[in-house]
């Protein structure tokens, strides 16, 4: 089987210090007032010992590199694509121009146009670090170990290991797009249907759909051209060259 | 004794088709290369992968393709600083219709070129042309679609040029509507090119226009036959 590589995060575990958000930025050097990761929590956290007061909920996530990801259909380069070996989703930063069409495609919020780089932005699972037998910056730096990250088809892999013994309990963000996300929780999660819908945007369905009368377009034209060459051949030209002799 | 010729084109009207023909054919074939969807890309993704990896990368593409338009855009900075007047010319030229002479001309032309003259005696349409100026119908449609669409192409290419370059989030709506109308201008201008490039190199026809785009001048009796308002202009020195 191929492989995936995910996150399998124990969101009990999570205690919201945000250090997973801290090492990330760090990590990647996202700009100011921009973040790959993020840890949402209940509207109303609870206080400690207050009348009705439950458990705290707090939800890590990122982006989560969907089986059916919504973001590369929106592009129209192929700069941002599905990696068939390991299954991430990846953007190749020489091809994008920061066009923008996949970030309101993603319907988590997990893409945004980085400030200085003008190009699309996300969790990358951080390759430099993965290349020296690193885990990702936010897995390494949580102190429960809420974060998992691995090769879910790979049984020997952490990972795997938690992804096969909790396949039947395991949740995922719903969104109003059935994505298939590749990030799965154990535990009570929280909120989990905060996810919103994939947005095209309107240029890109314009481009999608004159596509097809682009291609008729070509086509009618080059009949036109077929039929006249056909005449030329067949019938010869009914033209007397002028200036030809 | 040598045939009476006619002036049709400056050198540097023939630079710029020649350099506007070698630019356009290298920047379609790396620009179809760059689309990879498969909702849009028109040949499947076979082609975009193929030159991709023939170029060492998407990366190194998008490079050739932004220099080439580029050098594409300075190419007619030249040419307008050169040949200002003659641009001017041809823009009247090629904008100025008299449809109740042209539309007919069109009509008549395409019937002509596909089924032939019989097809338009059966229809009881006189066979024979209406009479043209320096440019017939269909040059001045291709000729239209061309300014038109290879405005829109250099400005949205240059929109996108710069988008990770200058651009900030706030516009990224109007790139991404850069992005679709650089992808429909040119699907559009290359319809047309088709015809254009069967009509001028491979129909017998305007056999004489196409070595004027090389030579500069056309016979007499061609410029008479093809361009009989422009002909008669000639003849009495009227311009």
């Amino acid at each position: 089987m191929a492989r995936q590589l995910a996150m399998v995060i124990d969101a009990t575990k999570c205690i919201d210090c945000k250090a997973c958000v801290a090492a990330c930025k760090v990590a990647n050097k996202v700009p100011e007032d921009q973040w790959r990761n993020w840890i949402k929590h209940e509207n109303e956290v609870p206080r400690v010992g207050a009348a009705g007061g439950g458990k705290a909920r707090f939800q890590p996530g990122a982006c989560m590199h969907c089986d059916n990801p919504t973001c590369v259909a929106a592009c129209p380069t192929g700069a941002t694509y599905k990696d068939a070996e390991n299954g991430e989703v990846v953007i190749n930063e020489g091809l994008c121009i920061g066009c923008g069409n996949c970030i309101p495609a993603c319907p988590y919020g997990a893409r945004f146009r980085n400030a200085e780089k003008r190009k699309a932005d996300k969790c990358n699972y951080c390759p430099e670090r993965r290349a020296h037998g690193l885990e990702p910056a936010c897995v390494d730096t949580c102190p429960t170990k809420a974060r998992v990250f691995g090769d879910i088809n790979d049984p020997q892999s952490e990972a795997g290991r938690l992804y096969l013994a909790n396949k039947d309990r395991l949740k995922r963000v719903a969104a109003l797009t059935d994505t298939k996300p590749n990030m799965y929780y154990l535990g009570d999660l929280g909120p989990e249907a905060w996810g919103g819908e994939a947005v095209v945007p309107a240029s890109m369905v314009a481009m999608k759909q004159s596509a097809p009368l682009i291609k008729g377009i070509v086509a009618l034209s080059g009949l036109g051209v077929l039929a006249m060459l056909g005449r030329q051949l067949l019938a010869g030209s009914d033209h007397k060259e002028d200036g030809d002799a | 004794m040598p045939k009476l010729m006619h002036k049709r084109h400056d050198a540097s009207d023939i630079f710029i088709h020649w350099f506007n023909a070698a630019c356009w054919l290298l920047l379609l074939l790396t620009g179809v290369g760059l689309i990879q969807n498969p909702a849009i890309d028109p040949f499947g993704s076979g082609y975009p992968a193929a030159l991709r990896s023939l170029v060492g990368g998407g990366t190194n593409l998008l490079v050739i393709h932004e220099a080439i338009g580029v050098l594409w855009i300075l190419g007619f900075v030249f040419y307008l600083a050169v040949n200002f007047k003659g641009a001017r010319f041809f823009l009247a030229e090629v904008f100025t219709v008299s449809p109740g002479r042209d539309l007919p001309w069109m009509f008549k032309k395409m019937v002509l070129m596909t089924l032939g003259p019989k097809a338009l005696k059966t229809m009881g349409q006189d066979p024979n042309l209406p009479e043209q100026g320096y440019y017939n119908m269909g040059q001045k449609a291709f000729a239209q679609a061309s300014i038109v669409g290879g405005v829109i192409i250099a400005v949205t290419g240059v929109v996108m040029l710069l988008s990770d370059r200058t651009f900030g989030a706030e516009s990224t709506v109007m790139i991404g509507w850069a992005v679709a109308l650089h992808f429909i201008a040119v699907g559009v201008v290359f319809a047309g090119l088709l015809v254009h490039i069967y009509m001028a190199a491979i129909s017998p026809e305007e056999r004489p226009g196409f070595r004027s785009m090389f030579t500069g001048v056309v016979p007499d009796d061609y410029a008479k036959h093809h361009h009989r308002l422009w002909w008669d202009k000639v003849r009495t020195g009227g311009k």
